[in-house]
């Protein structure tokens, strides 16, 4: 299943999901409230959940084609994939299924000043909808305050506010800013 | 605060719907509804076993009851933002487009990450048609967070 933690909606979102053409089910989600029950701090992001619904791995940055910076050129992300179908075959004795400890840093619970910096975040995402895009900036940037590692929130308000891609690189290349994607630890 | 408010409207967001009124008050950050517009704008309303939504209702100990719903001279309105910071709900206020966005109770947000279950919930596709995780409850599934951005 697919989750599509994007503001703009079904009219940004569908010619996506038509050039993919999947079988699986996928989901919109324009307030971003899936994404911030399951704490996602940037996409992509992914989730193995079980047949009794627990959470085996929580929040691995996964790309499934990678480019080679060198060369250009793509390929499958067949580390991850292999991952996957190993999980899909052994369950829960697959070695890639999370200690607790790895899910708790993963999926840490909602702090208060988590949440505070939802309601500012979707204040803004309202306002900019109302016309208000001045205004919307105030609590975009309370947001970034109260959670800065919250890639998802800042670069939706980036895409919303229409920011240029030299602001967006200086944000996310500055030496203080917290990391762009955890690490992809896979165990092995 | 008697009579009613002459002040331009008040957006207040609750469970993400916005509803306006030109009957509200403001006094510093805080919002006052009257309490007739309450279930309309908020979906909670005052019964006599306290404040309710559904199912839930919140008792109010009398000096609760005198910060959420003032004193004789104010027999109808209804602090809201008293009654927001009573159950641990995040608010986001802006002052200038007079809003205020008013996040989940404590006892929601609390829960969310409680032991390893998978929280649920409930979105639409592209067809508008609406899926919960928990119809999916028997297979494996890998789960995706993805935008266009």
């Amino acid at each position: 299943m697919t989750i599509a933690a994007d503001a703009g909606g079904r009219d940004v979102v569908e010619p996506w999901i038509q050039a993919a053409s999947p079988s699986h089910l996928t989901l919109l989600d324009p307030e971003l409230a899936v994404a911030s029950l399951y704490n996602v701090r940037n996409v992509p992001s992914a989730f193995w959940i079980d047949e009794s619904r627990r959470i085996v791995r929580a929040n691995d940055p996964i790309y499934v084609l990678r480019r080679d910076r060198a060369t250009g050129e793509t390929s499958r992300n067949e580390t991850y994939l292999n991952a996957v179908r190993d999980w899909v075959a052994n369950g829960s004795s697959s070695k890639f299924v999370a200690d607790e400890a790895a899910l708790e840093k993963r999926m840490p619970p909602a702090s208060f000043s988590d949440m505070e910096a939802m309601a500012s975040f979707e204040l803004g995402v309202y306002l900019i909808r109302r016309g208000a895009p001045t205004s919307a900036e105030r609590h975009f940037d309370r947001a970034r305050q109260l959670a800065p590692d919250n890639w998802t929130f800042r670069r939706q308000a980036w895409s919303l506010s229409g920011a240029t891609q030299e602001t967006i690189i200086r944000a996310i290349r500055d030496p203080a800013a917290p990391a762009f994607y955890p690490e992809l630890d896979l165990g092995d | 605060m008697a009579g009613p408010a002459t002040d331009s409207p008040v957006t207040v967001i609750f469970d993400g719907k916005a509803a306006t009124t030109s009957r509200a008050q403001v006094r510093g950050d805080d919002v006052w509804l009257m309490l007739d517009e309450l279930p309309s704008a908020t979906a909670w309303e005052l019964k006599p076993e306290g404040v309710c939504r559904g199912e839930t209702c919140v008792p109010l100990s009398p000096s609760q009851k005198a910060a959420v719903l003032g004193d004789e001279k104010t027999p109808n309105w209804f602090n809201v933002s008293e009654f927001a910071r009573l159950i641990e709900e995040p608010v986001a206020i802006d002052q200038q487009e007079r809003v205020w966005y008013f996040g989940p109770p404590g006892w929601e947000w609390k829960s969310r990450s409680a032991g390893n279950a998978a929280p649920d919930f409930t979105a639409p596709d592209l067809a508008g048609e609406q899926h919960s995780l928990r119809e999916l409850r028997g297979k494996k599934m890998l789960l995706l967070f993805w935008a266009s951005w």
